[in-house]
């Protein structure tokens, strides 16, 4: 015959002190609820500022230039080899490249499709630092179909200023299949090229060709390859890593500081967010205290009858697993309404108006569960031990 | 099952006392079905010999076994499990729960290995003359009348040991000898032993084994 529980019960809980116990219930909802949340919100700011950038691998780009002051204006601000060098082993630094830029003159036009022209400058880089490189982006000698990669700020920017010049936007789509009429010429001679947009980026702010081209017409329209490096990429894994940015600001370096920025937001979100889980830890910890009194209290005002069922023969195992198994219902209470909480609380931040609901799904996500469960385990798990620990000191 | 003590003195005896003794000091050997009978006046250790061998106690020297295995060693899980099944006792105190009845106090042990069906407390309380209090709190009832409930709810477990520590200190002639008969009886259908300890020897003995301590 199972052994009934209830019928000895009130032997052991028969403690009125539901002040304290009630306290100590709201103590761990609150707690749990605020580490819930922090980790929902931690997820959340990781999907709402995560770069949809296929080739961004886990790193950061940096791009890094001379800062022009009154100073130096006017004087040699390119990077030297030492520089590179001394850069390339910098703290926090993967790997660098440079942008090498044209020597020769660069014209373009749009021909009959728009009355536009201008003078460009064509950059380099190597191609593993670009977001996006298409097969297309290569270029032999003798060929006259030059393909650019072409920074989607400047796109923007065109756009922007189009209007006031009379001149048509363009969507990504149109300018991509208009044939830029390319002129590059120099002092050994011209060439006529038919360029397109191959790909867009939004990591290198430049007009990129593939680098044999460059080589090719800096040497047969200027005479040399050599060219002044004014701007470096940097790869890091974190863009925010204190010692780099240091690293860079005693350098003099002039950085992208909207990529630092964004990646310094991000930190310091995450860094919120973090704390704000410690902190509901803390208070979980407390109400795990509290329910520790609690217990010792309950069973010191038992004593008697808890020493006497011992001696009459009941398993100080068994004694201990049902008293701790009469909290498990209210554990699990606690656990499915910080749940809930936190899933309101989820649905309400998805609602907020700068939220792009197609990043967040609208369920919590399952490590917010997995969470929960585990508290859920270990607040039971500590509660059978401490009552078994108090039990055997009656035995 | 059989318990052997083996020259058990306890912490704070007089040792002029423990020569006189037929226990202390002594290899006495308790066998299935035996009843012991231990005389002692009050003060010279029945209740702590009682308590030595129902494990409430290790204040002493010397060695108690249960099977040969000294109980010292046991965990208080193999204790609690032999409370259950082994070894059944009546505290001098009687050790009831004061709030709960009559019936609850015997239900909370039988309920632990049942031996008997819950009738069989009507039973017994009927042949001890304490049905009608059953159903009332402990602690209204007498002494006398608690000592029957702590008789009964010893009688509700299996056993192969009965201790039984003055159970009757509070009982009239005629309830002591119900009493005596209902005890005799169960443990005859168990084939079990008692250990009864007293001041004195009592007449209403069946073939006891009387050992002075």
């Amino acid at each position: 015959m199972e052994l009934n529980y209830k019928k000895i019960q009130p032997l052991i809980l028969s403690g009125k002190n539901n002040l304290s116990r009630g306290i100590g219930y709201v103590g761990l909802f609150v707690g749990i609820l605020i580490l819930l949340v922090a980790l929902q919100t931690f997820v959340n700011i990781r999907a709402l500022l995560q770069e949809n950038n296929p080739r961004k691998q886990g790193y950061d780009y940096i791009s890094v230039s001379r800062t022009i002051t009154n100073e130096n204006m006017g004087r040699d601000n390119s990077f030297s080899a030492k520089d590179l060098q001394l850069l390339r082993a910098a703290p926090g630094v993967q790997e660098i490249s440079p942008l090498y830029s044209n020597k020769f003159r660069a014209e373009a036009s749009a021909g009959s499709v728009m009355p536009f022209s201008t003078d460009l400058f064509l950059e380099s880089i190597d191609n593993s630092f670009i977001d996006s490189v298409p097969p297309a982006f290569s270029w032999q000698p003798g060929q006259t179909d030059v393909p650019l990669i072409f920074s989607s700020d400047f796109l923007e920017i065109y756009n922007v200023f189009a209007p006031a010049q009379g001149l048509p936007q363009v969507s990504a789509k149109t300018i991509s299949s208009i044939n830029i009429m390319l002129t590059c010429s120099g002092p050994l001679g011209t060439q006529h090229y038919r360029a397109g947009i191959v790909a867009f980026s939004d990591r290198i702010n430049s007009i990129l060709v593939p680098r044999s081209f460059l080589n090719w017409n800096n040497l047969h329209l200027d005479g040399d390859t050599l060219t002044r490096i004014e701007r470096v990429y940097i790869r890091t894994k974190d863009a925010n890593n204190p010692q780099l940015i240091s690293y860079l600001d005693r350098g003099n370096y002039h950085l992208n500081k909207d990529k630092v920025k964004f990646s310094r937001i991000k930190g310091i979100l995450q860094n919120i967010v973090a704390a704000l889980g410690i902190f509901g830890v803390l208070v979980i910890a407390l109400a795990l205290m509290l329910f520790s009194f609690y217990v010792r209290l309950m069973i010191a005002r038992s004593r008697d009858n808890l020493r006497l069922l011992l001696v009459l023969g009941y398993s100080p195992a068994w004694l201990a697993k049902s008293v701790a198994r009469t909290w498990l219902p209210v554990y699990g209470i606690i656990i499915v309404l910080a749940l809930l909480g936190t899933q309101f609380l989820h649905l309400l931040f998805r609602n907020l108006p700068f939220v792009n609901q197609g990043e967040i799904p609208w369920v919590v996500h399952w490590s917010v569960a997995v969470t929960a469960l585990v508290l859920l385990l270990i607040t039971t798990l500590l509660n059978a031990a401490l009552v078994r620990k108090e039990l055997q000191r009656l035995v | 099952m059989q318990i052997d003590l083996q020259n058990i003195i306890p912490q704070y005896i007089d040792s002029n006392h423990i020569d006189r003794s037929e226990v202390w000091n002594r290899t006495v050997v308790i066998s299935p079905g035996e009843h012991l009978h231990i005389v002692a006046p009050s003060g010279t250790g029945k209740t702590s010999l009682i308590s030595f061998i129902y494990g409430l106690r290790t204040d002493y020297s010397g060695e108690i076994r249960y099977d040969g295995q000294n109980v010292k060693t046991l965990s208080t899980e193999r204790f609690s499990s032999l409370r259950r099944t082994d070894i059944s006792i009546i505290f001098q105190d009687l050790q009831l729960f004061p709030d709960e009845t009559a019936r609850q106090n015997v239900e909370i042990k039988r309920m632990l290995k049942p031996y008997h069906p819950p009738e069989k407390i009507d039973d017994m309380a009927r042949r001890l003359g304490i049905s009608g209090k059953l159903d009332q709190p402990v602690k209204t009832c007498s002494y006398g009348e608690q000592q029957r409930i702590a008789i009964i709810r010893s009688l509700m477990q299996p056993f192969h040991y009965l201790l039984l520590d003055e159970p009757y200190s509070h009982l009239d002639e005629a309830n002591r000898a119900n009493a005596m008969q209902l005890l005799y009886e169960e443990c005859e259908q168990r084939g079990a032993a008692m250990i009864f300890a007293d001041l004195k020897p009592l007449e209403l003995l069946k073939g006891e084994r009387v050992l002075m301590l």
